[in-house]
């Protein structure tokens, strides 16, 4: 038991060390602030466990095999396309933060935006039943801001390995800052017509340090009629 | 806002030009670069290619401006759905290594009008339909007034000695859109257009 605790006040004094203990910032509302330029620390994939049906990763095992083949003829994102939600981009990312609204801009991809509407509206697909990025509502639940997203096409992929969705996807992500140098994105993934349940994993992101760049997917592409 | 400034956040209709003054005289280069491009029938514009419209040139779609003390963001439904960003918390611009289709912005208040002044443009973007070109000297001051709760006026000066014999100043007007959510506007798919430009 000793050990046990040992073992894990030292695991807490590496990360201490390695996210200096500074004050985590709060709105005038006492809400999280989210607001800042930040970049995926690690893998930008899912892990490879998703608990697809049969059809669904068939579907990821022949992109996969079009991938190995060096050929991206079904990636959204060689035409410019939206990566949606699930899936990002190395490059960093700003949030910009109101007591009604955040936004999200992204600075590769398709240099867009996502917004989440905290105004207390329920989802509404009216307009876009099926979007790439979805309809997105926010709430906070304490210093943490969960937002909640349907009204997907099918057409992205949820990461550079081809991994599929259907248009019944559905995405919680939990955005939170334990430090002041680290935000928390915990994402659960539903999907009854692709996965046998729903699945859970989270991202780290870190202080990018610098502004986001103009950057212009189109510009560069040669996949995009000209 | 909290600071007394004025909120300009909001869904606004496209910038609907007032009756404006043609641009002045152009230099020789640039007359002649308009007159190729208006007779191919604007077959080249990059607009139409889902690249950005730059400044001024404005879309026939809705934008978003969001407002904190330190920014102001603006949200473009089309031609392209990307965003621009107005820095509030800066009075010098960036050195610009790389020049940017929206250029280094910034914004400082003259009572109750934003004002923001753009350089670090790309010489790559067009004014209008018509073609009207710039050069990298291109420098735009935009003046943002929110006359009363719906309509956002919009006074626009364009230098750019490269190309145009003096500055010159266009009115614009905005709505506010309450009615509408913008939608996801995505220019590369299905875009119908690059086939259907075809110049002489």
């Amino acid at each position: 038991m000793r050990s046990i605790l040992m073992a894990l006040a030292s695991s807490a004094a590496t990360l201490m060390a390695q996210f200096p203990t500074q004050y985590v910032p709060v709105t005038p509302s006492s809400q999280g602030d989210l607001a800042g330029v930040w970049v995926v620390r690690g893998s930008t994939n899912l892990p490879d466990d998703l608990p697809y049906r049969p059809e669904a990763l068939k579907l990821w095992q022949e992109r996969k095999a079009e991938i190995a083949k060096n050929n991206s003829k079904d990636d959204p994102a060689a035409y410019c396309l939206p990566n949606g939600v699930v899936r990002v981009t190395s490059l960093p990312y700003k949030i910009v933060q109101t007591p009604l609204l955040v936004v999200l801009l992204s600075e590769g991809n398709t240099h867009s935006f996502r917004r989440f509407f905290l105004d207390g509206r329920a989802h509404n697909l009216d307009l876009e039943p099926n979007s790439w990025t979805g309809d997105s509502i926010g709430k906070w639940e304490g210093s943490t801001l969960v937002v909640d997203t349907i009204g997907f096409n099918d057409r992205t992929w949820l990461d550079d390995t081809g991994k599929p969705h259907s248009d019944q996807l559905h995405v919680v992500e939990r955005y939170r800052r334990p430090e002041a140098g680290r935000l928390i994105v915990d994402y659960t993934i539903e999907d009854p017509k692709f996965l046998t349940k729903p699945y859970t994993f989270s991202r780290t992101f870190v202080p990018a340090n610098r502004e986001i760049q103009e950057r212009f997917c189109t510009e560069q592409n040669h996949l995009v009629a000209k | 806002m909290a600071d007394g400034k004025p909120d300009f956040s909001g869904i606004w209709n496209g910038q609907r030009a007032l009756p404006n003054q043609a641009p002045p005289l152009m230099l020789p280069w640039a007359e002649k670069l308009t007159a190729e491009r208006t007779n191919n029938y604007s077959a080249d514009d990059p607009e139409a290619r889902c690249l950005p419209g730059g400044v001024p040139r404005a879309a026939p779609y809705h934008y978003q401006l969001v407002q904190t003390p330190k920014l102001l963001l603006m949200l473009f439904e089309g031609n392209i759905h990307t965003y621009r960003q107005i820095f509030l918390d800066r009075a010098e611009h960036l050195k610009i290594t790389e020049p940017l289709w929206y250029g280094d912005s910034i914004g400082t208040w003259d009572e109750d009008t934003l004002v923001v002044d753009t350089v670090g443009f790309n010489d790559k973007f067009w004014f209008d339909m018509a073609g009207h070109p710039h050069t990298t000297q291109l420098h735009v001051i935009e003046r943002y007034y929110r006359r009363d709760f719906g309509n956002l006026e919009i006074g626009i000066t364009i230098e750019d000695p490269g190309t145009y014999t003096k500055p010159w100043t266009i009115q614009r007007v905005s709505t506010l859109e309450t009615g509408i959510e913008m939608s996801e506007y995505v220019c590369n798919e299905n875009n119908s257009d690059v086939l259907h430009l075809v110049g002489k």
